[in-house]
């Protein structure tokens, strides 16, 4: 089924083309999603992708799954956008925002259980900020893992790296998003303690 | 608690996901956390870190309505202007530098060959002055021949006998 339509669109059927990209859009979006979060970043690199895909569908042989072959592209794609747009300011971990500051203060409490928008939005930007510590690799690697609870497997095919290098990858920035946290909070309990004297 | 225990929850910590640890291994985590302090920092890190990617990794941005109608026109396009040979292509791209220079050049026509007609004229009557004649002051016009000096001279001569 999946070839026969990549067959059809490499032959030049637009509605066969269009029927994929109708079909998978929600499956690069959301590979998107985990590099950019503004929506007009996302799209740009999500038709990337498509028109990558469109060049290179001579290479689809049907072996795996249209969705896992576009997907891989994606990974690949919005890795080397990362790369070449060179985002990545250094991260000053150890400033916090007052409402980063009263989410890990809830979460410290034990309060953490009730969910909000803005609750999750803080949540999202101290992730963001956490995984700036990282390669465009290593963020990939553990936000799949940790995030989306993919297995070592699942990401190895996703990006095309070997199974041992996403293990490596994983350990290590988890190990640097731990110590990163580590500091947040260590900063945030001496600001505490300063405001208790 | 000796620091061999404590370097073993920092590894349980960082070889896989919260949601990966099995039961047994969260428990040993949480009791030996308990009792060390450093280890207790690390474990509330991992947690409050586990927190936060989860919460990342749900903000998935969903395709408009007009995604497909857009990547669609987007491939006409490139398929268009790979299309289109390659001279027309370099002549899209240098169009502008070529017109420039044109432009230029009929420019510098027009100043060498069609305004300088008046000024040929002045040149044309500067060059009848010699120099000769700038510095003596006579007019070109009022120059006598070899003859007519040679004439006059022997007219006045016979004059004067």
């Amino acid at each position: 089924m999946d070839l026969d339509l990549a067959r059809q669109a490499q032959a030049g059927d637009e509605s066969a083309f269009a029927e994929i990209v109708r079909r998978y859009s929600p499956r690069v979006f959301s590979v998107a999603s985990r590099f950019f979060r503004q929506r007009s970043v996302v799209e740009e690199a999500a038709q990337e992708v498509f028109l990558k895909a469109y060049t290179q569908l001579g290479s689809f042989e049907g072996r795996g799954s249209l969705e896992g072959w576009l997907t891989r592209i994606a990974t690949n794609t919005c890795l080397n956008m990362v790369r070449s747009s060179k985002r990545r300011p250094e991260s000053t971990v150890s400033d916090l925002t007052d409402d980063e500051a009263s989410w890990l203060d809830h979460q410290s409490a034990g309060d953490g259980e009730q969910s909000s928008v803005e609750k999750d939005l803080v949540a999202t930007d101290l992730a963001d900020r956490l995984l700036s510590v990282l390669s465009p690799e290593d963020q990939q690697a553990l936000l799949m893992i940790d995030g989306e609870d993919a297995s070592i497997k699942e990401v190895a095919e996703a990006t095309g790296w070997s199974e041992s290098k996403v293990k490596v990858r994983a350990f290590r920035a988890r190990k640097k998003v731990r110590e990163a946290m580590e500091k947040l909070l260590g900063h945030r309990n001496k600001q505490l303690d300063s405001a208790a004297d | 608690m000796p620091l061999k225990k404590a370097k073993h929850i920092t590894e349980i910590l960082d070889n896989a996901s919260m949601a990966a640890l099995s039961e047994n291994e969260l428990n040993e985590v949480r009791a030996h956390a308990l009792e060390c302090g450093s280890c207790r920092s690390a474990y509330e890190a991992a947690r409050l870190s586990a927190v936060v990617l989860k919460s990342r990794a749900q903000v998935v941005i969903e395709p408009s309505p007009f995604f497909q109608t857009r990547v669609m026109a987007a491939l006409r396009e490139r398929r268009e202007a790979e299309s289109v040979p390659a001279f027309a292509r370099l002549w899209k791209s240098a169009k502008v530098l070529v017109s420039s220079m044109a432009l230029t050049t009929a420019a510098l026509g027009v100043l060498t060959f069609v305004l300088p007609g008046t000024a040929v004229s002045d040149d044309q009557t500067l060059s009848a002055y010699s120099a000769e004649s700038v510095i003596l002051g006579q007019d070109p016009d009022d120059q006598m021949s070899y003859e007519q000096v040679l004439s006059t001279i022997y007219a006045d001569e016979d004059e004067a006998k």
